[in-house]
């Protein structure tokens, strides 16, 4: 699915699945095919039937699944011009402890492939070093988004997701907002992630974590 | 509260001025989600109207809402909104067939229903739920909206029952399921229960609803209420080095130094100082 140039409220663009218009003759049509065809060469993609005499008269239990969204092609690059990125994406997973492991080359942000593909319902995630060891990362300016900045996704398929900054916030990561960043949404919506705060030398790390949220546009 | 101050700051003065900013949360852009949903079986079509009680500009209309209709979510800034329902097609000066009032609090979300025969119509405010299901499962609940099925009983296949014995215009709770290719069993008055392939993300939400259709059978529509990862990430994420990060030295240890090295370095050490307090005053 690829988000398309409406605003955040779409009350009357159809969505996938839910709708303000299966138009009612199609339905019927369907209903009529699964009641009196059940065994036809095939029933529509996504609908599947079978029979079922309740006593209080019920006939029949259809399924509407409505049609399954093709997944999003997975992300190639991230860009947000505001702040001069351009970066190829590499995927990113979990370590034994189950913490998201950052990716590998400071220059280039990487995708938590275990959540959703950028552009599909719920919280993608991207994240990138804001330095390494010499000086600066492919996020450290980061912190300078602000509402409104626009921020791309090139996918496989050569579609592109577009995101828009709605907050741009700083968390210890002894309190990180697991919920805000990775709980389920009802649209799609993106966070980018880095580091921020104070430089903790012993442990060589940084105390804070600089997340942007940003939803579809 | 405080943004995150900019990088040319940090540079210079992340040990002084950041190291007092704790954790903050995320207090601009906070809305609550409200959707509505025509679960009537023989009310006509309905135009919706959502008003803002403290802002009544700001209106939300859902034109020829039919039943079996969940809208999306709407993005609506916390408060309370007014719900009103007329026939489709009726001029919004005229009286609301119904109307009821609704509080969104941030970052949350509610469906307003039109539940019941017409003839007994009500509006029902259900909590939807945005939390974090457990690692590799779904969740998922029942909204009865058939009146040709006097009770539902609903299960997924090798988890706990979903639904049992819920009547018609009920909502059932949000039970977790497991995740995957799996079957959903729907029988209705307590018969014979129908095996329905489903494909259920780990991380996501599902409202089932169950429908009459036109031929005194059921639909059964599951609608993706909000989904997730499958697995959600322990805590933050390591992604710095330190290598523009400035130990953690006060200023006037930056000062003193200055005046042991000389002028130049004077210089450079005012610049310092007007460039954190500027920042500072960044709100």
């Amino acid at each position: 699915m690829t988000p398309s140039g409406h605003g955040r409220h779409r009350a009357r663009t159809p969505r996938r699945r839910l709708s303000w218009s299966p138009g009612p003759a199609s339905f019927a049509g369907f209903l009529a095919l699964a009641l009196f065809f059940p065994s036809a060469a095939g029933p529509p993609a996504g609908a599947t039937t079978s029979a079922a005499d309740g006593p209080d008269g019920v006939r029949q239990i259809a399924l509407e699944a409505g049609s399954a969204p093709a997944a999003a092609a997975a992300p190639l690059r991230v860009r947000i011009p505001s702040i001069g990125v351009d970066s190829p994406l590499a995927g990113l997973g979990v370590d034994d402890e189950g913490v998201l492991v950052p990716p590998g080359d400071f220059d280039r942000a990487g995708w938590f492939s275990g959540g959703p593909v950028p552009g599909d319902v719920g919280p993608s995630v991207i994240a990138g070093h804001v330095d390494s060891q010499d000086g600066p990362a492919v996020f450290f300016r980061l912190r300078d988004l602000v509402a409104g900045d626009a921020i791309l996704v090139d996918r496989a398929d050569g579609t592109t997701a577009r995101f828009i900054v709605s907050a741009t916030d700083r968390y210890a990561k002894d309190a990180f907002p697991t919920a805000e960043v990775y709980g389920p949404t009802p649209d799609a919506q993106l966070r980018l992630i880095t580091c921020g705060g104070s430089f903790d030398q012993d442990a060589r790390s940084y105390l804070d974590n600089v997340v942007v949220f940003a939803h579809a546009n | 509260m405080r943004r995150v101050l900019r990088a040319s700051a940090a540079l210079l003065v992340a040990g002084g001025v950041v190291a007092g900013g704790a954790a903050q949360a995320r207090a601009s852009d906070e809305t609550g989600l409200l959707r509505l949903a025509h679960l009537s079986p023989d009310t006509p079509a309905v135009d919706v109207y959502v008003d803002a009680v403290a802002d009544p500009s700001a209106r939300i209309t859902l034109e020829g809402v039919d039943y079996g209709t969940v809208s999306d979510y709407q993005d609506v800034a916390p408060g309370t909104y007014t719900v009103s329902m007329r026939e489709a097609g009726a001029s919004p000066d005229t009286p609301p067939v119904l109307s009821t009032t609704v509080d969104v609090s941030a970052d949350s979300a509610r469906t307003v229903a039109g539940v019941g025969l017409f003839a007994d119509l009500g509006l029902e405010i259900i909590d939807d739920s945005l939390e974090i299901p457990p690692s590799g499962q779904a969740r998922m609940r029942v909204l009865a909206a058939a009146s040709s099925a006097e009770t539902l009983d609903v299960s997924v296949a090798g988890g706990a029952a979903v639904a049992s014995g819920l009547a018609f215009a009920d909502t059932g709770d949000y039970v977790d399921v497991p995740a995957g290719s799996t079957t959903l069993q729907v029988s209705a008055g307590g018969g014979a229960p129908t095996d329905l392939p489903v494909d259920l993300d780990a991380g996501a939400v599902y409202s089932v609803l169950v429908l009459d259709d036109a031929a005194s059978g059921l639909t059964v529509q599951p609608v993706l209420d909000a989904a997730g990862p499958g697995v959600t990430p322990v805590g933050g994420v390591e992604t710095g080095a330190g290598g523009t990060a400035v130990s953690d030295v006060p200023v006037g240890a930056l000062v003193a130094l200055t005046l042991v090295t000389g002028g130049a370095a004077i210089g450079a050490a005012a610049v310092t100082r007007n460039s954190r307090s500027r920042h500072a005053r960044r709100p």
